[in-house]
Formats: structure tokens, C-alpha cells, sequence
């Protein structure tokens, strides 16, 4: 990544402008060509900086009203194995391995899934759980996207 | 179209909790296509309108529609942290009275908009979860140390201390796949067939 990958995520990242040609918009703004633009970005997309480029949607709007992360206590020796399992399901949208907190928090592989009811978490829950055996395990549904929570100037 | 949301929603971008949107089948195209294949070309909503058989004015006004009421929060690059400078990433659980929760999330979420880098800010993700740690947050930072320090931060301005804390640093990421099925939801039969595992 150089200087102008780097403004040119920046701008980015704000957010495409909604207009009918919103990347030459950002070419102006950046003194390049259009097609200079939309090199730069696949480039950054083969090399993976961009995960992927597009539309992120608030899961409750569109039906997915129960969310939530589900921690799991899994043996050491199986968590390769473990993790490759549950991410190939398309209802688990992220599969990680975090360290555990001695003596008081045992967890240590997350997954969270987004169905459109508790009921259905619950029953993905237990066929995942059935599945490899794994019991000690805790579901933290979302309760609030605290992102949303100003602070006291109301900023 | 968005059909059922009343205009002050659309207005401050919030959605009811259990509101859902109602769209009908060009927007669950329209979504699909911009979730997954959004086209990296000079004009890309025209490409979009010839893949969704509507004119290029109507796509676009059905983005903006979409963004009004809450369903696009974002239309842009999503990053991979690993792959940038913010590479240290850990998950924070906070052990919160209620009545403290508003005060302790708008201290976390100065973070979320504190670099001037693409990345934004060391906090993505913030949520309130049912569990006695209430309170849920990722952070990223470009050290181990740096994380630390910047938890300890926040640990001190919400008056926390160390017992009411779990950083749980990232060893492997498995997966991140966030696309949803938008076709499969709010149908009218409200049929779950294809929401089986598979």
C-alpha cells in the first residue's frame, strides 16, 4: 500500500457517494485518472487488504432478529478441527479462536449466527454442540448495537 | 421498495429492533448483487440495472432507499485487519451495572472513530448481550501493547477494574463470511426452507 492506496481507502471507507459515477468522484478528488482508481482497488482486493467491497446490512431489518455470539469451551487438540467444522456453515458468519481467561472463563472458540428467531439459534446451536460433542458452551444473544449510544454532547 | 417504515426512521437511520423491512423481490436482488458482486467499473449502477432488468436512475434510488431506512449501513471496502497496520485485534467482554451501559458505551465508542487512517477507529463492533458481562466489544490496535493500553484507558474513564474485564485476544480466524441470504427472509409464507444447513 502506498500513499494513495492509503487516501484512497480513507475515502473509501466513508462510504460510496450515491451517485451515478461515484468512483470519479473520488479520482478528482485524488488528482488520478478514473481508471487509475479501479486499478488500485482490484489490486487491493487480490492482495486481500480489501476483504470485499460492497453492502453491509443491519441483520434485524432484514428479518435476521436474533443474533448472537456463542462461546464454546474446546479442547486444544481439537480446535482445528472444530473450527473447520462450524465455519462451513453459511448461518455462521465469523468462527474464531481467542485465548481463555484462567479459572474464570474457560472459553475459547466464538462463533456467531444470525437466524430469524431464538428458536432457530437454538436448534443451529444444538445440532452443531450434537454434532461434535461439545456441551459447555454459552449463548450471548445481542441485545443493543451500543454503536448507536451518543455521548453526553450528543456528537 | 421499503414500504413500511415510518419517515422518522428514515430520517436518524434507525430501525425498530423488530421492525422488519419490507422489500420486495428487485431489492432482494438489488442487496444480493450489492452484498457479494458489487461491480468495481466507472459506472456501476448502470451494470447493476442491466443484471436487475430496471433502469439505472431506479437502482440508484432504491440504494438510497435502503440506506434511509436502515438496511445498508455501509456500502464500501470492508477491510481485512490482518493485512493492515491495526493487526493486534482482541475481544473485550465488560462487566457493567445497568444503569451505567450508555455512559460506558459512548466512552468505548470515542474509539470507534478515533484514527484518521481508512480503518476508522480501533473499536468496530460494540454490543450489549444478554450475560452477566454486558457489554461486548472488538478492538485493534498495531501492537499487543498498544491494545492494552487502550483498554486500560477505557477500563479507567468508565471506572471499571480488572475484575470486570475479559480481553480475549484473537489466536486464529477461522471465518468471517457476512452475507445474508436476503432472499430466503421475510418471504410472505414466512417459509424457512432454505435457511437449513447445507
Amino acid at each position: 500500500m502506498d500513499k494513495i492506496d492509503e487516501l484512497l481507502l480513507s475515502e473509501l471507507a466513508r462510504g460510496l457517494s450515491l451517485t451515478l459515477q461515484p468512483f470519479n468522484e473520488v479520482a478528482v478528488k485524488l488528482g488520478i485518472s478514473v481508471d487509475e482508481v479501479l486499478l488500485r482497488l482490484s489490486n487491493l482486493q487480490r492482495t486481500g487488504v480489501i476483504r470485499r467491497f460492497g453492502a453491509t446490512l443491519k441483520p434485524n431489518t432484514i428479518g435476521f432478529t436474533a443474533n448472537a455470539v456463542v462461546a464454546w469451551n474446546v479442547l486444544s487438540e481439537r480446535v482445528s478441527e472444530v473450527g473447520t467444522y462450524f465455519s462451513s456453515f453459511r448461518e455462521v458468519t465469523h468462527c474464531y479462536e481467542r485465548s481463555s481467561v484462567e479459572g474464570c472463563w474457560n472459553y475459547n472458540m466464538y462463533t456467531v449466527m444470525h437466524a430469524q428467531s431464538r428458536q432457530i439459534v437454538e436448534q443451529m446451536v444444538k445440532i452443531l454442540a450434537e454434532t461434535v460433542g461439545i456441551h459447555d458452551y454459552v449463548i450471548l444473544y445481542s441485545k443493543r448495537d451500543l454503536k448507536t449510544v451518543k455521548n453526553k454532547e450528543g456528537t | 421498495m421499503v414500504t413500511d417504515l415510518p419517515l422518522n426512521n428514515a430520517v436518524d437511520g434507525r430501525v425498530n429492533k423488530f421492525h422488519i423491512c419490507m422489500l420486495d423481490d428487485t431489492d432482494k436482488h438489488l442487496l444480493q448483487l450489492l452484498q457479494e458482486d458489487f461491480p468495481l467499473v466507472e459506472s456501476p449502477w448502470r451494470e447493476l440495472s442491466e443484471k436487475l432488468g430496471v433502469p439505472e436512475q431506479h437502482v440508484l434510488s432504491r440504494v438510497k432507499n435502503l440506506y434511509a431506512t436502515g438496511v445498508i449501513r455501509k456500502l464500501g471496502p470492508v477491510f481485512d485487519l490482518s493485512k493492515t497496520d491495526y493487526n493486534s485485534t482482541t475481544l473485550v467482554a465488560l462487566r457493567v451495572p445497568d444503569d451505567k451501559i450508555d455512559n460506558v458505551a459512548s466512552i468505548i465508542n470515542v474509539y470507534s472513530n478515533n484514527i484518521s487512517s481508512a480503518v476508522g477507529g480501533n473499536v468496530s463492533h460494540n454490543y450489549e448481550r444478554e450475560h452477566e458481562y454486558n457489554v461486548w466489544f472488538t478492538l485493534a490496535a498495531k501492537s499487543k501493547q498498544e491494545l492494552t493500553d487502550i483498554l486500560n484507558e477505557i477500563l479507567q474513564k468508565a471506572g471499571l477494574s480488572q475484575n470486570d474485564v475479559l480481553n480475549l485476544p484473537t489466536v486464529k480466524r477461522f471465518k468471517i463470511n457476512v452475507n445474508f441470504l436476503v432472499n430466503t427472509v421475510a418471504t410472505a409464507d414466512g417459509a424457512l426452507g432454505e435457511f437449513g444447513f447445507g
